[in-house]
């Protein structure tokens, strides 16, 4: 069983291996860029937030949204590029492996682009500053970073299928993605929403995944109606993804 | 003996759009069929619906006695598939894109690595096997196309085009691989090349608009238009003003002219002199009766005109 997704996981590891150092060194630009800027340019006009320093608070979802992000555009990016490019999903397409093998591959190949730049981040904001966390936080912020990667590799492999431009793609990280992962949780506590839409905003799977997180890093507390809300979406997310490449590529 | 490949009544419709119209065919095992046409004929739908990639509007299509719908992962098991558009992945080195492959037809390392090694050199890349497609000619990518087709020895292999762009020395190659392949399994290819069809194949379907128009041999179908008279005719001079007569005229059925010759097909004989009266023979430079060749027989049955 699989088999097929395997070695289409395995094709995608020997493509990363052969250009990780640059592809890690790109993705941990963006996020230590916004640490420095915001960590210390604004020290002296923020105080701490929720009871930790700024620069505390805000490394759990600086290493959260690389890690989502990146196994958003992983997916997106390589389902297109092999779906409309190289066309190299219809080389797949004849050979025995089925439909299932390979989007659950492409999934996977995603998520671990998702979990990899995430530990890279992780890594070089712990050598660069003094962020320093309990060690045993870290196997519940592990669960939490792996729903996520694994529901934003979803979603991307949703629109590597549907969108046929790369200018649309390009949209749609521009205008839900982004906003989706700013409003919520990373940068300020929801806890900072009128309490009029607060309900709402906890009630996107985002919010739980980057207030969960934080929490599970920082506090060590486990929040189980995050964990479930996560669980669920990245169930949903899974199956959608693989339905929909499923009737969009029978034709 | 049984077939290779059936297709019954196949319907294949892109919206309002009918590609392939009530298709049928059955193909013998062992041989090299060649489907012709013009662009937009529907050949490529063909060979995409009998690879299991499109589902037929209508119809049924068997692949060795298995159905392209229900069982195409038995399908799947038995097929190479060289397609219109190289697709090779351009991050692999030539060797990977064949071991990726052997992969995904579940092989053990062992022999794929022994059967690698062969293809590359039946096609002449084991120099640049670590390199990227990229950095390959035309003539190499379409190569390494056919080779990763075969890594899995299949019983049927589909062609779409494959020397389409190549020089004539590749396409030479690629013709003497089809050729020694020919043994171990059948060969449907399609083609705009006569020449191609004619020099490769035992039976050669022209179709378009999605439908059959004749079957049968190279040679038959040659014959067919042996009733039609093909002859070539060269002026010294006014070839403007004789390309007009001879269009004007009813028994003219088909007409080509490069320079100051014209290849035209008369309805028969008897055309030759009222033909002759007309143009007169001042200006002839050379008149003479030509064998028919199989691009006569596709103009002929496909229309005066490439469509666009
Ligand atoms: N995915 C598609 N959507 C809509 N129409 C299509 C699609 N694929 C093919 N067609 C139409 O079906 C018809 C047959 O196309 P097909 O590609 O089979 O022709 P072909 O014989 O392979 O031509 P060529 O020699 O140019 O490769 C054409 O009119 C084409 O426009
Ligand atoms: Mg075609």
């Amino acid at each position: 069983m699989f088999k097929g997704a395997f070695s289409i996981w395995n094709r995608d590891m020997l493509v990363l291996r052969r250009s990780l150092f640059t592809e890690l060194l790109a993705v941990v630009a963006s996020p230590l860029t916004f640490y420095l800027a915001f960590g210390f340019g604004l020290k002296g006009y923020i105080a701490n937030v929720e009871g930790v320093p700024y620069t505390v608070f805000m490394a759990p979802g600086l290493i959260t949204m690389t890690a989502v992000s990146a196994a958003f555009d992983e997916s997106a990016w390589s389902m297109w590029f092999h779906r409309k490019v190289q066309r190299t999903i219809e080389a797949y397409r004849v050979t025995p492996i089925t439909v299932y093998d390979i989007v659950i591959g492409k999934i996977i190949s995603g998520f671990t682009h998702g979990a990899l730049k995430g530990v890279a981040v992780a890594a070089v904001i712990f050598l660069l500053t003094g962020f320093r966390v309990a060690v045993t936080h870290l196997a519940g912020y592990l669960a939490f970073i792996v729903l996520g990667s694994m529901i934003f590799s979803c979603l991307g492999t949703v629109c590597g299928t549907l969108l046929d431009k790369p200018e649309t793609i390009g949209k749609v990280q521009a205008v839900v993605i982004m906003p989706l992962i700013f409003m919520s949780g990373v940068f300020f506590p929801v806890s900072s929403y009128p309490a009029a839409i607060r309900g709402y905003v906890t009630a996107i799977p985002t919010t739980a995944l980057f207030e969960g997180s934080r929490v599970a890093l920082l506090a060590g507390s486990l929040n189980g109606a995050y964990l479930a809300i996560l669980a669920f979406s990245a169930a949903v997310a899974f199956a959608g993804a693989v339905a929909i490449f499923n009737r969009k590529i029978e034709e | 003996m049984e077939s290779a490949l059936s297709l019954r009544a196949v319907t294949k419709r892109f919206g309002p759009i009918t590609a392939v119209e009530d298709f049928s065919l059955e193909v013998v095992r062992g041989t090299i069929f060649a489907l012709l046409g013009p662009n937009g004929a529907g050949k490529t739908t063909i060979i995409r619906i009998l690879t299991t990639l499109l589902r037929p509007t209508s119809g049924t299509a068997l692949v060795e006695g298995f159905d392209v719908q229900h069982e195409g992962k038995r399908v799947r098991r038995l097929i190479g598939v060289v397609p219109q558009e190289n697709n090779l992945d351009r991050y692999l080195t030539a060797r990977e894109n064949l071991l990726l492959q052997a992969r995904l037809h579940g092989m053990a390392p062992a022999e794929s690595r022994r059967r690698i090694d062969e293809l590359l050199e039946l096609v002449g890349l084991v120099g640049r096997q670590h390199d990227f497609p990229d950095t390959f000619s035309g003539g190499m990518q379409r190569r390494l196309v056919v080779a990763r087709a075969l890594v899995h020895r299949p019983r049927v292999l589909f062609l779409d085009e494959p020397t389409t762009g190549l020089d004539p020395q590749s396409r030479r190659a690629v013709w003497e691989y089809i050729e020694s392949l020919k043994d171990s399994m059948t060969i449907f290819l399609t083609t705009h090349y006569m020449d191609e069809a004619d020099a490769l194949c035992d039976r050669i379907v022209i179709m378009d608009h999605g439908r059959a128009l004749v079957d049968g041999t190279a040679a038959r179908l040659k014959e067919r238009m042996a009733h039609a008279h093909v002859y070539e005719l060269q002026f010294r001079a006014n070839a403007e003003r004789y390309e007009a007569m001879l269009g004007g005229f009813p028994f003219v059925r088909s007409l080509r002219r490069t320079g100051d010759t014209f290849r035209l097909c008369l309805a028969g004989e008897e055309s030759l002199k009222p033909l002759m009266d007309a143009i007169g023979t001042d200006d002839i430079r050379k008149l003479c009766l030509l064998e028919p060749s199989l691009e006569d027989v596709f103009i002929e049955l496909t229309g005066r005109e490439v469509r666009e």
